[in-house]
């Protein structure tokens, strides 16, 4: 611990958000840097302790939290990145968009407020791009076997870093036209800009990952021609299907899921694609339905594109209202009031609101007839129960279905390769993250259902090391299949 | 001393082997030689008022031992053989041998027809047999029921008397012995206790009463003899084994040989190169020179016979085996020096406590080791009678006839030589010695040093920084070690503190490769013999070591030091490179690897170490003398041997075949890092150690800019070594080690976790007591390491280092008891009052498939009937066994210790002050009726706030002998922490430095720890007395001998406890689990029959409910929580105490960190009633309806198959499990209370006739006569005053008493203010012990003739911890005169050694000379000596204290007030002359007074108070 009771002597400081006015006007990063000292006495206030919660309850990918801290406290930026590195594959990632699970875990939380875990990540992990620190790495010996990846989100670019890594000759199979997955087409350039991505893409070909996009697994390559040619697959294919809210009015225009209305303004803004009008909210009214954190970056977004008036309504109950920065949970994540960047910029918010239906004129969306609920709690499960006579209108010309996710793509790559999948529609797996046929494991959203980037860095590598050890074993899914 | 006889085998974890004894010795001699009877008789009188230093066993009755060794009483035998028709010749031409036969008369028959045999073969002549008259009616039923068939032998040799016959005798008993031993047949069927036609000993297994009416010939008038050694003993057993009383043939021992396995070991492979004209191929019977099975003061009489048949003189002898210290401090001849330094070369020191009687029938002496721990006073009379025994007062001697008294100060020596008639001192006998040979010329001339050697270049030759990685994951280093361990230890020059014990994975259940000094754990002292303190007693301690080629012991030549002298086991890179490099003549240095094939399995390593053996052996064979043992050869495809299996199975592979003392071993590798590495690598015979890749990598640590700039590399080397150093010399200092020569090989050590036949193949004699891993897993273990190092897939610019996790929690690493889930549930279960949460959190701590740690994860309980839960014992009832382990208000917060106490009370449960004293205002009820005082009051070493008023407030008084984190050692509070409130509860001065010694001074052996029981029985006689041990081999003996010495209740701590802070490989590395203790400690209690006697608590990580059936069931009634209760009142284990950080309040005194404290006793309460629940519930499914019916119950518990890993499957509980059978209706837990001796105390007849004194304050005068067996006198009529008057006492002469006599131990103890204790007399150790106001006067009988001033008038250790008070003594006291003394006045006419030893406050004037190391650990207080010769800045210890003359007026006027007191109370003449020519003596005062205690004083005359915000945690070195 560099500093002894350095968490008496700074208080936290959060970096602001750039101010509202200019950053709505730009799809640029919304956060802003804290100054090199002013890190370095954030760093100081982390304590090492004897049982680091946030490495141990906080962080899926266990990073070890309290060493980088230090490093960095003690300016040696090379060893924390490498210690950074140990654990993390995309720290510049986690660094920008992660929840910080940790910070609610940090044993300052308990009674203060927690170190600036994920901006001293983010700081160490930029600071080590711009000292080349992030150089390509090999094994010493190359393993001679070829494992496929299927699908390039965090869990499929972390699998495929770490197998690369371990010697392996990796091929990243990609439907899209540019990898990346949901960090490309999910997370808005508020939030994650995408030379950040880029620029990861470009260190892992540099590590020999060949990236295979616009290829459709099942349908332009074979679940077989897969099984002939490699001696692994890894499925990390995310889950993608979106929860539906099956409601009078489904079917009017209007109405998207917010993955299209988030991919579309991503891919508008990549040049993949030129903008579909009817996915764009400039001078419209907007109504996000669900208060998840993807519903906030529909907001962000919306405001973005220009959008008149954009309400986020839910149905849970608002959690309650907590301006401590202590976390009444601790050391797990508080189910407490959030305010993101985007409802900042301007959004009206409410909760305890079910939707009756969609109202619509001409085959055209005008609004959400919408309810308010009240929740019960009775032994261990909550249910609610309409407010009679609280029927009400919310208009809206664009409405965005930001409920989540329901499971993956059962497609013909799933029927074809045989793997069996849960009742929660995500592939089952073991606890070695082998599915049910030897040789195929699984990763990310696909086995946990939708979850954080974070996770599905760390299913992923733990996938690889699990493949890995197959391989070593001298098992191969090729000859399983060529016998 | 430790016995090995065979009388018993071991059964389940109770080995004979490990009991302990100590005891009363002395002798007395008519110094012309004249034989009488008298002096048979003195003897017995000694005896019978010794007898409370001896014990008696289970029955009552059967005393441990007692015996009388003279001279052989011609005229008893000349009679009494005359009737037997058997004609004696003339006396010193004839032998007597005494033997313990078979009751069995054709077995016995047997061996006295081969005896007669093998006499005549030595062409001896038996004169004839005589059955020895005894009375059995006074044995104990037990002693009965073994007494041997005792008959004394006549012989004669032709030709031979005097010397030549005495060697003869020895040779035929040692060929008798062998007979004995190659058939088997076992000690305590066949043993002789006296072969010689010089001496003769009398000894059975009795008490010294029991022993005079035994055997008849002592009470014989013609039974007479110039000289009388005598030896009482107290031993931990209840077995009676009459060959292991004293004393034996040449002496009486009081003490205990702690490097015994050492010494064994060294004399054995001497034995293949000893030669002797005087025995020439006679020789070889005498082997083996150690008689097996005997005790270690039996060994030691074989070899001190050895080296005196081999022409060496008694003190000559004794002065190789026991030598006093000579380094630097001591102010002795360069020849006494150069003679102990060539000896060095010759044999190590069998070292450890001792005070030794001894005789040849001629001369007869008594001596006592460095550390001069055990008492050995004397008196000379005008009439020529020298007596001299553990205590004054054992014989009558009129005041007039005494001409001199004194005591054997330590290490030296005296000596009554009865043909010259003469007693001679030290300084005679040791300059005869050691001028005897030109030792000094032929050290200087043949001795090579390290430093003379070559300069020779080597700079820290630089590998690649990749290979240094590979090297680093090759031997386990991780990050957290280099960032925890490494680089502390290099910027600080020690090795780091850590707190909140330790928790992680014991070896044999992690599931990550250990390394393999994991499995063994250090060994140390507790209760029978005392540590040192390697800081402030660093004078009697040596690092210093000779290797190479070793020679016959019985000559004498200048090749025997042609060896290396080490001053200390680390060698640099550079001594390496030195060594290799230069050619040194008759010096021959050959290299040998210690490396085998990375393909290998079992056979393979197996082979390696063969080959390495053989290799070894031939190179020395070849004239080698000294091997370096590497293992820097390691690549990808060969891996090193462990350093520690390659060493000792070589070390051991040469003593057997003889081969050991004939060459020095170096180790040169890369695995040792640590302290307990070095030291574990010398405790199994390495003689020096090079730790090359921790070199390496600190010059590494400097490139990288890791170390301070400030800091050279050269430097950071020397820190290193310098930590190392120290490190080692506290493992010594444990044990009570004082030298590294009998350290090395000594195998202190205990392993946990590997395979018998492992052991018994490498590391012979080492205990083992569970089984576990064998050479397959050890080398599955390195390789696994290997893998890592040189994985094909790693990186070939080096992967990082993993991150660690032994110290501090890491995911996917070594598992630690306490997860973080465990944590958050437990929190919230006692926070919400939610057992549902509990069970989450006992499900983790229980769910051993996921986190094995403990030996207990591995038990299962077998099936039993369940009953319904409802009968099951309440779990208010239940809770009231759970405690709150000691922890003390300084070490944790006062909210914390409050809160602990408040919830412990509502519970009618207990919770502990811990040593720290304790506020007396915790002592009165709180507002809402709450009480905030700790039931249990401690009593550690530093004695910090114990008084009489503290002492009465108790209704528990715990000894705690060591604590579980750091046993063996002691603490410091850095001054800077002392603030005023701290200070004020401890009673010493804010900013103070405040040091606990390793050992509490007033128990160094078990007769000492029955003394302390006793004065707090009498201190408060309503509480009960309860002594802590942490486990550890041989605990469950330690505890026979506390339920002996009459405590209430042992507590048995597991290892891995501990709050505070502590050097972190003491929390690794030092005790055994609580499992294996408490099982020890139940059957050794059960086999000695005392287990009825007392009770048993158990604390270490004691976690959950099933923790508590666990241990129930292994024997414990009580159960103590330290960790836990800490945990439930928010702790997160930051494992930051030691650096007052604590962010929740708990372990600090930070003022605002105290703020974030969120306890409440409600949520401690919760925890016990929880735990409780759980336990009543697996009390439901076990059938058990009380836990009375529980304790003991081992055979209950089961191993848990299913659960075995891979390095697991080599453990065996059964000896665990064993239930030692009891007799039908036995209780195996505690049902009757102990009988304490209190009813004849003399303070009855005190406190009686005191009653108006003690109720109206009315003052009274008293008077009595006193003696050596009224102990402890003033103690009970202390608790009196107390009771009534709390701390502040009565007005100043309320009650006067006046004593004549010899006052036994501990005179005054704890004696409170407005009481005065005059004695006209003497007094033995302890007087004024923990004194708490009050007055004691001591002057010589009236009628006395010496000079007072020049004699002894008190023993060792007076007014320890004594707080407050007075105490004026006409004449000179022992070692360690106001030990720990913080605030007591003292007049004394000159001490001992260590005087004013870690003394924090108060006054003293010594009125005359001091001994060595006076004011050592000395902080506060001010001492004023009187220096006539001008030589005390020589003696004293400069490290804390200024000297300075009495210049301010005001204390000038202070010292001359009080001397002229000290005159009106003692009528001191001494005191009067110095008054007399006080102007002229005034400048010979030097003022002795604590740097910081100086400027603490200037602080409070200022006024200016300490900041609040001082930090106050407990801290160690």
């Amino acid at each position: 611990m560099g500093k002894l009771k350095g968490f008496l002597e700074y208080r936290r400081v959060d970096p602001p958000y750039r101010p509202r006015d200019e950053r709505i006007r730009d799809y640029r990063e919304v956060t802003t840097r804290l100054s090199e000292e002013a890190l370095m006495q954030q760093a100081a206030r982390c304590m090492d302790c004897g049982v680091p919660f946030c490495h141990a309850l906080g962080c899926p990918l266990g990073n070890v939290i309290p060493e980088w801290n230090d490093l960095l406290y003690l300016g040696r930026v090379d060893e924390a990145y490498e210690r950074l590195a140990l654990t993390n594959n995309f720290p510049e990632i986690t660094g920008r968009i992660c929840p910080a699970p940790c910070e609610a875990a940090c044993t300052l939380s308990i009674n203060d407020s927690p170190v600036t875990i994920r901006q001293i990540e983010f700081a160490i992990s930029e600071a080590a791009f711009a000292r080349n620190l992030v150089r390509p790495q090999f094994a010493s010996t190359p393993s001679g076997k070829r494992v496929a990846v299927v699908g390039s989100g965090p869990a499929g670019l972390a699998a495929a870093q770490q197998l690369a890594r371990y010697g392996h000759d990796v091929v990243v199979m990609e439907k899209a036209h540019q990898p990346g997955g949901l960090l490309r087409y999910g997370i808005p350039n508020f939030k994650l800009e995408k030379w950040v991505l880029d620029r990861r893409i470009a260190q892992m070909t540099d590590e020999g990952v060949r990236f295979e996009t616009n290829v459709q697994v099942g349908e332009d390559i074979s679940a077989r021609f897969l099984c002939r040619t490699f001696d692994a697959v890894v499925l990390a294919c995310g889950a993608e299907v979106p929860r539906d809210l099956v409601v009078p009015g489904r079917e009017l225009s209007g109405i998207h899921y917010a993955m299209d209305f988030l991919a579309h303004s991503n891919r508008v803004l990549q040049g993949e694609i030129v903008a579909n009008a009817d996915l764009n909210a400039a001078g419209k009214i907007v109504l996000v339905i669900g208060g998840g954190d993807t519903g906030a970056d529909c907001v962000g977004t919306a405001i973005r594109q220009g959008a008149r008036q954009i309400t986020q309504i839910e149905i849970l109950p608002m959690p309650r209202q907590w301006n401590k920065s202590e976390n009444p949970d601790w050391p797990y994540w508080p189910n407490i009031l959030r305010t993101s960047s985007s409802h900042q910029e301007g959004c009206e918010r409410l909760w305890s609101i079910t939707t009756k239906k969609f109202e619509g004129n001409n085959g055209k969306v005008t609004g959400a007839r919408v309810a308010r609920v009240t929740w019960q709690h009775t032994a261990g499960t909550r249910s609610f129960q309409e407010v009679p006579e609280s029927e009400f209108t919310i208009p809206a010309d664009l409405i965005i279905i930001a409920a989540g996710f329901t499971g993956i793509t059962r497609g013909k790559l799933i029927q074809d390769l045989g793997v069996e999948t849960t009742a929660s529609g995500t592939i089952a797996v073991d606890a070695t993250y082998k599915t049910s046929v030897p040789g195929i494991f699984a990763a990310g959203d696909a086995v946990l259902g939708p979850s954080l980037v974070v996770r599905a860095i760390a299913q992923g590598r733990e996938t690889a090391q699990a493949l890995h050890t197959f391989l070593r074993s001298g098992n191969s899914l090729k000859a399983n299949c060529q016998r | 001393m430790r016995s090995h006889h065979h009388h018993l085998h071991p059964t389940g974890l109770y080995d004979p082997q490990y009991e302990h004894d100590s005891c009363g010795v002395g002798f007395v001699a008519n110094i012309d030689g004249t034989p009488s009877h008298d002096i048979i008789i003195d003897g017995l009188t000694i005896l019978k008022n010794l007898v409370h230093r001896g014990a008696v066993g289970g029955d009552l009755k059967t005393g441990d031992g007692a015996g009388l060794l003279f001279q052989i009483p011609h005229a008893l035998f000349e009679r009494t053989c005359a009737k037997q028709g058997i004609t004696l010749p003339v006396p010193g031409t004839y032998g007597v041998g005494f033997l313990f036969l078979p009751q069995q008369q054709d077995e016995r028959q047997d061996i006295e027809r081969r005896i007669t045999a093998l006499i005549t073969e030595q062409s001896g002549t038996v004169l004839g047999w005589r059955d020895v008259p005894v009375m059995p009616d006074c044995l104990g039923d037990m002693a009965r029921a073994t007494m041997p068939c005792l008959r004394q032998i006549f012989i004669s040799v032709a030709g031979h008397a005097g010397d030549t016959l005495e060697r003869t005798l020895y040779l035929m008993r040692k060929s008798i012995e062998r007979y004995a031993i190659e058939n088997q047949i076992p000690l305590d069927s066949f043993s002789i206790p006296s072969f010689s036609a010089r001496t003769i000993t009398y000894k059975g297994m009795l008490d010294g009463p029991a022993l005079h009416r035994f055997y008849q010939d002592l009470s014989d008038p013609l039974c007479t003899s110039a000289l009388a050694v005598i030896h009482q003993r107290y031993s931990t057993n209840t077995f009676p084994s009459w060959p292991l009383a004293q004393p034996f043939r040449y002496i009486a021992h009081n003490g205990e040989i702690n490097t015994l396995r050492g010494n064994i070991n060294k004399m054995r492979a001497r034995e293949a190169t000893l030669a002797s004209p005087l025995f020439g191929d006679d020789l070889k019977k005498l082997f083996p020179i150690i008689m097996p099975g005997g005790s270690d003061s039996a060994m030691f009489d074989n070899v001190l016979e050895l080296l005196v048949a081999g022409g060496r003189s008694l003190e000559h002898a004794l002065m190789m085996m026991i030598p006093e210290a000579f380094g630097p401090a001591y102010h002795i001849s360069t020849d006494k020096r150069a003679f102990y330094e060539y000896h060095a070369a010759i044999m190590e020191p069998w070292d450890g406590p001792a005070a030794v009687a001894f005789t040849d029938g001629r001369k007869v002496g008594a001596m006592l080791d460095r550390n001069g721990l055990r008492p050995a006073r004397y008196y000379i009379t005008r009439r020529g009678k020298i007596v001299m025994a553990s205590e004054v007062g054992v014989l009558d001697i009129d005041p007039i006839e005494i001409l001199e008294k004194g005591r054997l100060a330590p290490g030296k020596m005296l000596l009554v030589d009865t043909e010259k008639k003469r007693v001679l001192k030290d300084n005679e006998i040791k300059a005869l010695v050691a001028r005897h040979k030109p030792y000094r010329h032929w050290l200087e001339q043949n001795k090579i040093e390290l430093k003379g050697l070559l300069q020779v270049q080597s700079p820290h030759a630089q590998g690649a920084p990749e290979l240094l990685m590979q090297h680093l994951k090759a031997f386990g280093y991780t990050f957290e070690e280099i960032d925890k361990v490494i680089l502390p230890t290099v910027i600080n020059a020690q090795e780091p503190v850590s707190s909140m014990g330790n928790d992680e994975a014991l070896a044999v259940l992690s599931e990550r490769p250990r390394l393999l000094y994991d499995y063994f754990k250090q060994l140390f002292a507790q209760v029978t013999n005392p540590p040192i303190d390697p800081y402030r007693e660093s004078l009697v301690m040596s690092l210093m070591s000779f290797t190479g080629r070793e020679r016959n012991l019985l000559d004498e030549t200048p090749e025997h030091c042609r060896q290396l002298k080490l001053s200390h086991p680390i060698l640099s890179n550079d001594d390496m490179a030195k060594l290799r490099s230069v050619n040194i003549p008759d010096y021959r240095i050959v290299e040998i690897p210690i490396l085998f094939p990375r393909t290998s399995d079992r056979e393979g390593l197996q082979k390696a170490l063969d080959d390495l053996c053989h290799c070894v052996a031939a190179a020395i064979c070849d004239g080698a003398s000294l091997v370096i043992m590497t293992d820097r050869g390691i690549c990808p495809d060969r891996a090193g041997i462990p350093a520690l299996l390659a060493l000792s199975c070589v070390h051991q592979y040469l003593v057997r075949t003889g081969k050991r003392h004939l060459a020095g071993i170096i180790m040169e590798t890369g695995e040792a890092r640590d302290v307990m590495h070095i030291a574990t690598l010398i405790g199994f015979g390495a003689n020096g150690v090079n730790p090359y890749l921790v070199f390496e990598l600190i010059a590494h640590l400097k490139n990288q800019g890791r170390l301070p700039a400030t800091l050279t590399v050269e430097a950071a080397f020397e820190n290193y070594i310098t930590a190392l150093k120290k490190g080692i010399l506290k493992i010594m200092s444990k044990m009570g080690i004082a030298t590294i020569r009998s350290y090395r090989g000594a195998q202190l050590f205990e392993a946990i976790g590997l395979d018998s036949s492992l052991i018994e193949t490498y590391f012979c004699g080492t205990p083992s007591r569970i089984g576990g891993i064998g050479l397959s897993e050890i080398a599955t273990e390195t390789l696994l390491r290997y893998e890592r190092a040189f994985d094909p897939a790693a990186r070939p610019d080096g992967e990082p280092l993993p991150s660690g996790g032994s110290i501090h929690y890491r995911k996917n690493s070594e598992r630690h008891v306490l997860t973080p889930e465990a944590i958050v549930s437990v929190q919230r279960a006692v926070r919400e009052g939610s057992y549902e949460h509990y069970r989450r959190f006992a499900d983790t701590i229980n769910n051993h498939s996921r986190n094995l740690c403990t030996l207990r994860g591995l038990f299962t309980f077998k099936p039993q009937n369940p009953v319904p839960l409802d009968e099951v014992e309440p779990v208010e009832s239940i809770v009231k066994r759970f405690v709150v382990s000691a922890m003390s208000f300084g070490s944790i917060s006062k909210e914390a210790h409050e809160t602990i106490a408040i919830a412990m009370n509502r519970l009618g449960a207990a919770s502990n002050s811990g040593e720290g004293g304790e506020d007396e205002i915790r002592y009165l009820p709180l507002p809402n009726g709450d009480s905030a005082m700790s039931k249990i009051k401690q009593v550690a070493s530093g004695r910090f706030g114990v008084t009489s008023n503290y002492l009465v407030h108790a209704s528990e008084l715990q000894i705690k002998m060591a604590q579980g984190a750091k046993p063996g050692e002691g603490g410091q509070l850095p001054g800077h922490k002392v603030s005023d409130i701290i200070a004020r509860v401890r009673h010493a001065t804010p900013g103070v430095m405040l040091i606990s010694p390793p050992p509490h001074h007033d128990i160094y052996s078990i007769e000492d720890l029955a003394q302390l029981i006793f004065d707090l029985k009498n201190a408060n006689p309503e509480a009960r007395v309860s002594v802590k041990l942490v486990s550890e081999i041989g605990v469950g003996t330690v505890a026979a001998g506390v339920a002996k010495a009459k405590a209430d209740m042992v507590l048995i701590s597991g290892h891995d406890g501990g709050t505070g802070a502590s050097p972190l490989s003491s929390i690794k590395y030092a005790g055994s689990p609580w499992e294996i203790g408490l099982a020890e400690t139940q059957q050794t209690l059960l086999c000695n029959r005392l287990r009825d006697k007392i009770r048993v608590q158990v604390d270490g990580q004691l976690k959950t409910g099933r923790d508590i059936v666990v241990a129930a069931l292994l024997g414990a009634e009580e159960f103590g929580f330290g960790t836990m209760a800490l945990v439930s009142l928010g702790c997160v284990m930051m494992r930051k105490c030691h650096l007052d950080a604590c962010p929740v309040g708990i372990a600090t005194q930070d003022p605002e960190l105290r703020k974030r404290f969120r306890g409440a006793p409600e949520h401690l309460i919760n925890y016990m009633l929880f735990v409780a629940r759980e336990v009543r519930e697996i009390m439901a499914s076990l059938g058990f309806r009380t836990m009375d019916d529980m304790i003991g119950r081992a055979d209950v518990l089961d191993t848990n198959d299913a659960l075995r890993h891979w390095k697991a499957r080599g453990l065996d509980f059964s000896r665990l499990f064993a239930m030692p059978p009891v007799t039908e209706g036995t209780a195996r837990r505690c049902t009757t209370p102990q009988q304490q001796a209190l009813a004849d105390v003399l303070d009855h007849d005190i406190i009686a006739k005191a009653r108006t004194a003690l109720e109206q304050q009315a003052p009274v005068e008293l008077s009595m006569c006193i003696r050596n067996r009224n102990r402890s006198v003033g103690a009970m009529l202390s608790a009196e005053v107390s009771k009534r008057y709390g701390a502040q006492g009565l007005p100043d002469h309320t009650i006067h008493c006046r004593f004549y006599g010899s006052a036994g131990q501990s005179f005054g103890a704890f004696l409170a203010r407005g009481i005065t204790f005059e004695l006209e007399g003497d007094a033995n150790d302890y007087l004024g012990k923990g004194l708490s106001g009050g007055r004691i006067i001591v002057y010589p009988p009236k009628k006395s003739l010496f000079r007072a001033e020049n004699n002894i008038i008190t023993g060792n250790v007076a007014l320890y911890g004594a707080t407050s008070g007075e105490v004026f003594l006409n004449g000179q006291a022992g070692e360690r005169f106001c030990v720990r003394n913080s605030g007591a006045l003292a007049v004394v006419e000159g001490v001992g050694d260590h005087g004013c030893e870690y003394m924090t406050g108060g006054r003293v004037i010594v009125l005359g000379n001091t001994g060595v190391n006076f004011a050592a650990g000395m902080s506060g207080g001010i001492a004023y000596v009187l220096d006539m010769n001008q030589l005390f800045d020589t003696r004293c210890n400069l490290e804390m204290v200024d000297l300075e003359p009495v210049s301010i007026a005001e204390e000038q006027r202070f010292l001359y007030a009080t001397i002229q007191r000290h005159h009106r109370y003692t009528g001191s003449k001494y005191a009067e002359a110095i008054l007399r020519d006080w102007d002229e003596l005034l400048p010979y005062f030097v003022r002795v007074i604590p740097i910081d205690y100086r400027k603490a004083l200037k602080r409070i005359e200022a006024e200016t108070k300490l900041p609040e915000h001082t930090v106050v945690t407990e801290e160690v070195y």
